[in-house]
C-alpha cells in the first residue's frame, strides 16, 4: 500500500491548498456528505414521530398480560375492551409488538425486534471486518465477509417483511389501526418502510461490491476503498436502526 | 491499465480486529440494557425516561461512528464537520418532544 505523505504535513496550514484538508479521498468525503443529509431526512421523520407521540397521552401501565403468558386469537379485541388500546392515547409498544415466528399464541414483548437489532449489528460487524481484510488486500477474506454481510441484510429484510405482515393482518393500515391513534400505524409504515428501503439498497450495493471483489476489480485497482465507502453506508443504516428502535419500541 | 493510484487516507491501527469485536460486545450489552430498562421503567411516565433512552442511543451511535465508520482515526476537521450539525438535530428532537407534550394539553 502507498505510504501516506499527508500525515507528515500536519503542522503546516492545511487550508493553504495543494493537499486535502480532510485527508480522505473525494469519494469518501462525498459519502460522508450524503450520509449527513440522509441523517437529516431520518431525523425529520423521527422528530415528527416524537412530536406526534407526545401530543397524545401515554397509556396506563399494562398489569394484565404477563410476558410468556398465553394470548388468544382475539388479543387485540380484548385489549380494546380493557382500554389499553384506544384512539385516545398512544398504545404500549410491548402489547403491539409481541409476536415471534413459530411461537404463535405466546406473549413475547419486544423479543422479535431485539433479535432484528442484533442481526443488523452483527452484519455491521462482518462489514467492518471485510473493510479490515481489504486493508490487507486479502481478497478471499473480503469475499467471505461480504457474503455474511449480505446474508445479515437479507435476514433483516425478511424479519421486517414478517413483522409488517403481522401488523397488517391485525388490521393496521395507513388510515387506521386497532391499536391507537391513526398516526401510530401510518408513522410505523413510513419510517420503518423508509429504513427498510435503505437496507434493501444497501444489500443491492453489497451484492455489486461482492461481484466486483470476485472479479478482482479492486485487486487490479490496488485498493479496496469501494468496500469502505459502501461500508460507511451500511453502518449508517445500522445507526439509523438504533434510533428507529429507540423511538418506536422504547419511547 | 492504471497502476496503483495514490489515495489520501488516515492510518488504521494494527489491533483493529480486536477493537471491532470489543465494540460489538459493547453494542450488544447496551441493547440489552435498553430492553431491561424499558421493562423496569414501564410504569414511569416522565420526559427524563425518554432522554435516558435517547442518551443510550447516542452512546451506541458514538461507538458505531467512531470504530465501525472509522471516525476515531480521521482528521479533526472531518469529525467536526459531521458531528456539529448533528448536535443541532439532537437539540431539535428534545425540543419537539417537549413541544408535543404541550400540544397534547390543548388538543
Amino acid at each position: 500500500m502507498a505510504n501516506s505523505t499527508t500525515l507528515t504535513t500536519g503542522k503546516q496550514n492545511i487550508w493553504g491548498g495543494g493537499k486535502s484538508p480532510f485527508s480522505v479521498s473525494y469519494g469518501k468525503l462525498m459519502m460522508w456528505i450524503f450520509l449527513l443529509s440522509d441523517a437529516f431526512t431520518f431525523s425529520s421523520l423521527l422528530t415528527a414521530y416524537g412530536f406526534i407521540r407526545y401530543s397524545f397521552p401515554s397509556s396506563q401501565p399494562n398489569e394484565i398480560v404477563k410476558p410468556m403468558s398465553h394470548v388468544s386469537d382475539q388479543f387485540v379485541e380484548e385489549m380494546q375492551h380493557t382500554g389499553l388500546f384506544s384512539t385516545e392515547h398512544w398504545p404500549l409498544p410491548e402489547l403491539v409488538f409481541n409476536h415471534f415466528p413459530f411461537l404463535h399464541g405466546i406473549h413475547l414483548p419486544l423479543f422479535f425486534v431485539s433479535l432484528m437489532t442484533f442481526v443488523l449489528i452483527f452484519s455491521s460487524v462482518t462489514m467492518v471486518l471485510a473493510v479490515e481484510a481489504g486493508h490487507r488486500m486479502a481478497k478471499k477474506e473480503v469475499a467471505n465477509y461480504m457474503v455474511l454481510t449480505i446474508l445479515g441484510g437479507a435476514a433483516f429484510l425478511g424479519c421486517q417483511a414478517w413483522e409488517w405482515t403481522q401488523f397488517i393482518t391485525e388490521g393496521a393500515t395507513l388510515h387506521g389501526n386497532p391499536f391507537g391513534p391513526t398516526a401510530f400505524a401510518a408513522l410505523f409504515f413510513i419510517v420503518t418502510g423508509f429504513h427498510g428501503f435503505h437496507v434493501f439498497s444497501g444489500v443491492v450495493l453489497n451484492v455489486i461490491i461482492y461481484i466486483n471483489v470476485l472479479a478482482g476489480t479492486y485487486e487490479k485497482r490496488g485498493h479496496y476503498e469501494m468496500v469502505e465507502k459502501v461500508g460507511l453506508y451500511w453502518h449508517f443504516v445500522d445507526l439509523v436502526w438504533v434510533f428507529v428502535f429507540t423511538f418506536f419500541y422504547l419511547i | 491499465m492504471e497502476h496503483s493510484e495514490h489515495l489520501e487516507h488516515t492510518e488504521t491501527p494494527s489491533n483493529m480486529k480486536q477493537q471491532i469485536w470489543k465494540t460489538f460486545w459493547i453494542l450488544f450489552a447496551l441493547t440489552i440494557v435498553d430492553i431491561g430498562l424499558y421493562f423496569m421503567l414501564l410504569s414511569t411516565h416522565s420526559m427524563l425516561k425518554n432522554f435516558l433512552f435517547i442518551a443510550l442511543g447516542i452512546v451506541k451511535a458514538f461507538y458505531i461512528v467512531a470504530v465501525f465508520m472509522h471516525m476515531k482515526f480521521e482528521r479533526k476537521w472531518l469529525v467536526n464537520f459531521i458531528v456539529y450539525p448533528m448536535l443541532f438535530v439532537v437539540f431539535l428532537v428534545i425540543l419537539m418532544l417537549i413541544e408535543g407534550d404541550f400540544t397534547g394539553l390543548v388538543r
